[in-house]
């Protein structure tokens, strides 16, 4: 991963900063969580 | 720069990974899984002759009497789940493979936002297929091997080198990258790891109940407290007595102390850390997080501790965030209990992460000579990482029963309502509880209820429980056949372990509050999905650590680094043995 040029994001990450992955990672957490209880109910 | 490969590798992945379903679903493979997984289909197969056999006979009585052969249901088989299983996975994951990898061949790409999120596809399904092999194969295969050599061994290697999919995984990350390459098609796509990482610790806020948090979190302040400033403060000395540079001391001091890479990066701007001494710093951490990672939940194992205990000491002695859930899912991969505390002292962690800032720009600028002065406010809004803040708010969004009723948190919850027909008790039940109930209600069984609850501490909310409360509870058994509140079954599975207590009343005990119990199929569906979150990170982030980056660390500050880590890792492994105690 090291030698890869990346014209955005970084070696580690595909998003421009972290503060953005975490309200990706958020966002995404939501979704599955309303899936989880749509789809699958109690 | 167009980032979209033209590659049928995502064609070719989806078209194998739906051939394993199908052949899974037709039964094809039953050869293959059953000899993976031995234990499993040898009961499934005992199960199916004993099935076959209550057909025949329940076929000729029937024949005998002149009426209907009966259509009876065939028992409940993990083999046949596992095999269902793998194949639903494998039909949702192959059909959007092989669409996208047919779109990605048929499209021409044009630089831009559609070019850029298009291409991360075939990266992430690497991943997956990655996880796929190593959790359907990989992981059952040495599991298998583990068993077979432990005549011969005396010991079991699979469990004790913790080769289950997690280590698995992260090892053939490691391998594909330094020994072999990531494919160009896949580079982009590798690089969501830590996103996948991210959103399984802010969706594992889902798993924890108030109570349990509030524990966790009283005891993880204090030992972070403890071992956090302990260790910066070290840092700080030792990189003073070894004349090291005092933002190459700063940086290193954040990232041994609270959180690796993130708090690294948080601290270089107040400390004016050149680029050089934040890799030295971040190499540092890799080459000791990488070795705690394989290290400590062997140790674990070797000690027998429990998930608190492991999960305490992984999250206070080892300094990267994934490095924590890899060392907790490796220690007990097929739970969720041990990550679930680790991540909690994780997160306890990033929190200090500002008191910690404030710390090194205060000591920077009293030791450096005409340090800059930097707006400590904007650099903690900035860097100050968010995901912590969405752990809490799933958390919030749980406790308020947003995502699954209270009680409900653990995976499997109370309800009398909810007991089925045939499971209520038989008359054959009662008669060993009505026994049962007219000895205890003599003198001498009351005594020994008593004493009994005494020795093991049973309760019932805030106070002991009494033996009426047993006998309570064995009459309103007996009355309605099920358990119908959850102090009853408290208190009655206690009796249950009454010494003496004659084995048909035992028997009932248990088989009714058996009945009582059901799973949340909400937490199942959120445990599987943090499993499969987990495994995709862990592979990604195998894929990161190149023999190049731990290269990065030498010379002062791995002498520092190691001898800091070294004594964080002891002193929290001594401190956790003494005086934490499983409790969840």
């Amino acid at each position: 991963m090291a030698e890869q040029k990346f014209e955005r994001g970084t070696n580690l990450s595909i998003f421009v900063s972290d503060r953005r992955e975490d309200i990706g990672a958020l966002i995404f957490a939501l979704v599955i969580a309303i899936g989880v209880v749509f789809f699958v109910g109690n | 720069m167009i980032y979209t490969k033209k590659s049928p590798a995502l064609l070719i992945m989806g078209l194998v990974v739906l051939l394993w379903g199908w052949l899974n679903q037709s039964g094809n493979l039953d050869g293959v899984q059953g000899w993976l997984h031995k234990s499993t289909y040898a009961e499934h197969v005992k199960a199916q002759d004993k099935f076959t056999a209550e057909v025949s006979a329940a076929a000729e009585k029937a024949a005998a009497e002149g009426k209907p052969a009966p259509q009876l249901s065939p028992p409940k088989s993990k083999f046949n789940d596992l095999k269902a299983e793998q194949a639903n996975y494998s039909f949702i994951f192959g059909g959007i493979a092989t669409l996208l990898g047919l779109g990605i061949l048929a499209w021409r790409p044009r630089e831009g936002h559609l070019d850029y999120y298009l291409s991360i596809f075939p990266g992430i399904a690497y991943l997956i297929f990655i996880a796929f092999v190593v959790r359907w194969g990989l992981d059952p295969l040495f599991a298998g091997w583990g068993k077979a050599a432990q005549p011969t061994l005396g010991w079991d290697f699979a469990k004790i080198f913790n080769l289950n999919y997690v280590v698995l995984g992260i090892l053939i990350g490691i391998l594909i990258v330094n020994v072999f390459r990531i494919p160009d098609w896949a580079a982009n796509g590798v690089r969501t790891a830590r996103f996948f990482l991210k959103t399984g610790v802010i969706l594992l806020g889902t798993l924890y109940s108030a109570a349990e948090l509030a524990q966790l979190g009283a005891l993880s302040v204090v030992m972070i407290g403890i071992f956090v400033l302990g260790s910066v403060w070290l840092v700080l000395i030792m990189g003073k007595r070894m004349r090291a540079e005092n933002s190459m001391t700063a940086v290193l001091s954040a990232g041994m102390g609270v959180c690796g890479v993130s708090a690294t990066v948080a601290a270089s701007p107040v400390v004016n850390a050149k680029a050089a001494e934040i890799a030295y710093t971040i190499g540092t951490i890799l080459v000791w997080g990488v070795a705690c990672m394989f290290i400590f939940p062997t140790i674990g194992h070797l000690l027998g501790m429990g998930p608190v205990q492991f999960g305490a000491w992984a999250g206070t002695g080892i300094l990267n965030s994934a490095q924590v859930a890899g060392a907790a899912l490796a220690f007990d991969p097929h739970g969720i209990e041990t990550l679930k505390v680790a991540e909690i002292f994780n997160i306890t962690r990033v929190l200090f992460l500002p008191l910690i800032v404030l710390w090194l720009a205060a000591w920077y600028v009293k030791h450096e000579v005409g340090a800059q002065k930097v707006n400590l406010g904007q650099v903690l809004v900035a860097k100050f990482p968010v995901f912590v803040l969405g752990f809490i708010l799933m958390f919030a969004l749980s406790t308020l029963g947003v995502f699954s009723p209270a009680g409900h948190y653990q995976g499997k919850y109370f309800s009398g309502e909810q007991v089925k027909q045939d499971k209520l008790l038989g008359d054959k039940d009662l008669r060993a509880l009505e026994t049962e109930l007219v000895r205890l209600s003599g003198p001498e069984g009351t005594q020994a209820l008593a004493d009994h609850f005494t020795a093991k501490a049973v309760n019932i909310g805030q106070r002991h429980a009494a033996p009426a409360d047993a006998l309570q509870g064995l009459q309103d058994l007996i009355a309605n056949r099920k358990m119908t509140s959850r102090d009853q079954d408290g208190v009655l599975v206690a009796t249950a372990k009454l010494p003496g207590l004659e084995a048909g009343a035992k028997g009932a005990i248990e088989k009714a509050s058996k009945a009582a119990w059901h799973s949340s199929k909400t937490i199942a569906a959120f445990r599987e999905w943090l499993a499969w979150l987990f495994a995709i990170g862990l592979i990604g982030l195998g894929m990161q650590i190149t023999v190049k980056s731990l290269k990065q660390a030498g010379g002062k500050p791995l002498i520092i680094g190691g001898v800091v880590g070294t004594l964080k890792a002891v002193g929290s492994l001594i401190v956790v043995l003494l005086f934490v105690r499983e409790f969840i």
